[in-house]
C-alpha cells in the first residue's frame, strides 16, 4: 500500500467515524430538547388546570422554565439544523410571557399548542423513518 | 459578512480536501458516476456557503457521505471487473476493419458526425484510414490507424537518435528549485556558473534555467529573450 493509499483509508475512516458521530449527537440532541418542550408544554397545561389560569406563580415559572431549557438546547440545536425550522419554536415561547402579564388565556393556549404542534412536527420530520427517506 | 467569509474558508477547505482524498483527475478523465459526484459536490457546498441560516454540518455531513460512497464503489470497482462494467461501462469498438459498427454506435447514442468528428479529433480525415476506433469508458475516442497511415516513428526509419531526457527546472522565477539540485546531482555554484555563461549576475534575474541529461540549457533572464547552449554532459542526472 502507498502512502496516498494509507491516506485515503485512515481518512474514509475518520470521515465515517465523524459521520457516525454526527448522527448520533444529533438524534439525541434533537429528541431531548424536543421532549422536554413537550413535557413543559403538558405541565403548563396541567398547572393552567389547576390553578384556573394563567396569571399565577407556577405557571408563570413553568413558562420561565420553559424559555431556559430552550435557550440551551436551541444553542446546541443551531450546529446541527436549519435556525429557520426551529426559530418558531423560539417565537412562541417568548409570546407566552407577554400572554401571561396580559391574562390572554385563549392566546395563551393558542400558543401552547403551536409550541406542541412545531415539536412534534420538527420531531417527526427530523427521525430516520421510511416516510422521512423518501 | 465575516460568518459568511469564515464560512466559505471551512466549506473550501473541506471540498478542497475530499476532492484531494479522491485523487487527481481531470475533467476529461472522469468516468459518468465521477463527474455526477463532482456536479453534486460544488452543488451541495454552495448551500451552506449562500443560507447564514443553514448550518455548515448540514452541507458537509451530505459532502462525506458523498465520498464514503465514492470510496465504496472504487474499491468495488477494483475488486470486481462485473461492477466495474457495470458502473462505468465498457470500450466498445465503434469502428473495425469492416467499416463502421451501426449496432454499436446505436447502442452508445451516437450518430455518424459524432463518430467522424472523433476520428477527425484524433488527426484522421478519413474513415478508410482508420483500422479500430474505441469509445472508451470515459467518453473519449480512442483511434487506431491502419499501418500504412500510421505516423513514422523513428524506430519505423531506424535512426539513431540521441535518447531524450526530461529537463529539469533548477531555477524558476528568480529562486533556485533546491529539491531538483539533488536530482540532478548539480550544487548552487554550479548554477551560478550557468548563470555566468548566459550573462546572467544574480540568481533572482533569471527567469527559468533548466538543463537536460545531454548538458541543453535553457535560460531567459526577466524581460530578456531565451539563451539556449551546451555545456559537459551532466551524466548523473537521473532520466
Amino acid at each position: 500500500m502507498t502512502k496516498f493509499m494509507w491516506f485515503q483509508l485512515v481518512s474514509i475512516f475518520v470521515i465515517l467515524a465523524l459521520l457516525i458521530t454526527i448522527c448520533a449527537v444529533e438524534d439525541k440532541l434533537v429528541s431531548d430538547a424536543l421532549s422536554s418542550v413537550s413535557e413543559y408544554c403538558y405541565q403548563i397545561e396541567n398547572a393552567m388546570l389547576e390553578n384556573d389560569g394563567i396569571k399565577n406563580n407556577e405557571v408563570n415559572s413553568l413558562v420561565e422554565n420553559l424559555e431556559e431549557s430552550w435557550l440551551s438546547n436551541e444553542r446546541s440545536l443551531c450546529y446541527i439544523v436549519n435556525h429557520k425550522s426551529i426559530q418558531e419554536i423560539g417565537v412562541e415561547i417568548i409570546k407566552l410571557k407577554t400572554y401571561i402579564e396580559e391574562d390572554d388565556i385563549k392566546e395563551f393556549s393558542v400558543s401552547l399548542e403551536l409550541i406542541k404542534l412545531y415539536s412534534e412536527q420538527y420531531n417527526h420530520f427530523m427521525g430516520a423513518n421510511f416516510k422521512n427517506i423518501l | 459578512m465575516l460568518t459568511t467569509v469564515v464560512r466559505v474558508a471551512i466549506i473550501y477547505i473541506i471540498v478542497l480536501f475530499l476532492y484531494r482524498l479522491m485523487g487527481k483527475r481531470q475533467l476529461g478523465q472522469m468516468q459518468p458516476f465521477e463527474l455526477v459526484l463532482t456536479l453534486i459536490i460544488a452543488d451541495l457546498a454552495t448551500i451552506p456557503m449562500a443560507e447564514v441560516s443553514v448550518p455548515v454540518l448540514e452541507g458537509i455531513v451530505p459532502l462525506f457521505t458523498l465520498v464514503i460512497l465514492h470510496f465504496i464503489i472504487t474499491v468495488s470497482c477494483k475488486v470486481s471487473t462485473k461492477f466495474s462494467h457495470f458502473v462505468s461501462g465498457k470500450p466498445v469498438i465503434v469502428i473495425n476493419p469492416n467499416g463502421i459498427d451501426y449496432k454499436a454506435l446505436k447502442n452508445l447514442n451516437l450518430s455518424i458526425d459524432d463518430i467522424t468528428e472523433a476520428v477527425r479529433g484524433a488527426g484522421y480525415f478519413k474513415l478508410e484510414q482508420v483500422q479500430y476506433a474505441i469509445m472508451e469508458t470515459n467518453g473519449k475516442m480512442s483511434v487506431f490507424p491502419k499501418s500504412e497511415f500510421a505516423p513514422a516513428t523513428i524506430g519505423d526509419l531506424k535512426l539513431e537518435v540521441e535518447k531524450s531526457a526530461l529537463p529539469i527546472n533548477l531555477v524558476s522565477e528568480g529562486k533556485i528549485l533546491k529539491e531538483n539540485l539533488s536530482v540532478a546531482k548539480v550544487d548552487e555554484n554550479y548554477i551560478t556558473n550557468l548563470l555566468k555563461k548566459a550573462d546572467i549576475k544574480k540568481v533572482k534575474d533569471c527567469l527559468i534555467l533548466t538543463i537536460d541529461k545531454g548538458g541543453s540549457v535553457f535560460v531567459q533572464a526577466f524581460g530578456e529573450a531565451y539563451k539556449t547552449f551546451k555545456v559537459e554532459p551532466l551524466g548523473q542526472v537521473q532520466e
